[in-house]
């Protein structure tokens, strides 16, 4: 049976699919952001342009892989006004620190959908395009637009021989 | 009521705290769970404390073990919220001596019902 299993469950896609994420977004939006403007899904990819802030978190286990949200870095403010609902003065570590744990969430229950998976790697934020494993494949993934401004959301995971980290 | 909040994410330890306080809690705050230990120590101990699970210098599921098995801390009610979502880890926090898992993201509402059934929902408050 498990061999079975794990036959059934060949490519990462199977278990991790767009519709999965784009449920755990929504989840997460209607949780901490329903306050604020919709979040509008697009079919089409929008790739960031100009300086970019992007949060990850990795996922351990029989499948390795990372799970990230990137955002134009002029949006990191206002998401994190949203998200702590303040819109007092906020510090960089507010933005990095409401970032990552929207990326903390994404990662969590994604990482509930991968099997044997181990545990979730702390949030990591930075101004660079994050990395993923030479030998992952992209699972899932969220183009989302909000107050005019696009949201990426990726799940990559290892597709054979677990990751490498040499970009992508 | 007092309330402990323990998360190494500012913004979530002011989205829980934020909702316990609205519904009559006071509430202090910890980043990691050595420093929820050093709170505990300095007393007088809290009625609850929503507990997440990964975080640096000690996790969540290390405080809820290392707090179970201190005799003075048994009147404190342990609630996990997380994003460890897969049942696997739930019967882990729960067997360690969690009372209650609360997954991220929550609504205000699922948050009401979980004090709910664990009868710590301040007077007045609605489920």
């Amino acid at each position: 049976m498990t061999e079975l299993v794990e036959e059934f469950y060949d490519e990462p896609t199977d278990y991790v699919e767009d519709e999965a994420l784009g449920q755990i977004v929504d989840a997460m939006w209607a949780s901490y952001f329903a306050h604020t403007e919709f979040l509008l899904p697009s079919f089409d990819q929008h790739d960031i342009e100009g300086d970019i802030l992007a949060a990850s978190v990795t996922i351990s286990g029989a499948r390795p892989g990372i799970v990230t949200v990137s955002v134009e870095r002029a949006l990191g403010l206002p998401l994190a006004a949203a998200l702590l609902q303040d819109d007092g003065e906020l510090t960089d570590e507010d933005v990095y620190d409401s970032l990552g744990e929207v990326a903390n969430i994404v990662g969590g229950n994604i990482k509930a959908l991968v099997p044997d998976a181990g545990p979730l790697g702390l949030p990591v934020v930075s101004t660079a395009k994050p990395l993923h494993g030479a030998s992952d494949r992209l699972a899932a993934r969220l183009d989302a637009n909000w107050q005019g401004q696009w949201l990426t959301f990726e799940v990559w995971l290892a597709g054979g021989n677990g990751p490498e980290n040499v970009g992508g | 009521m007092k309330a402990l909040v323990v998360d190494d994410s500012r913004a979530m330890r002011k989205i829980i705290a934020g909702a316990l306080r609205k519904l009559g809690y006071e509430t202090v705050e910890a980043a990691d769970g050595a420093e929820a230990l050093k709170v505990l120590e300095s007393g007088p101990l809290p009625d609850l404390a929503t507990v997440d699970w990964n975080m640096p210098v000690m996790d969540g599921l290390t405080f809820v073990t290392q707090v179970r098995a201190n005799r003075d801390y048994r009147a404190l009610t342990l609630m996990m919220v997380t994003t460890e979502a897969e049942h696997g880890q739930i019967v882990r926090a729960l067997a360690a001596g969690a009372h209650e898992y609360l997954i991220k993201p929550f609504t205000v509402e699922s948050l009401e019902e979980k004090l709910s059934l664990l009868g710590l929902l301040p007077e007045g408050a609605q489920a």
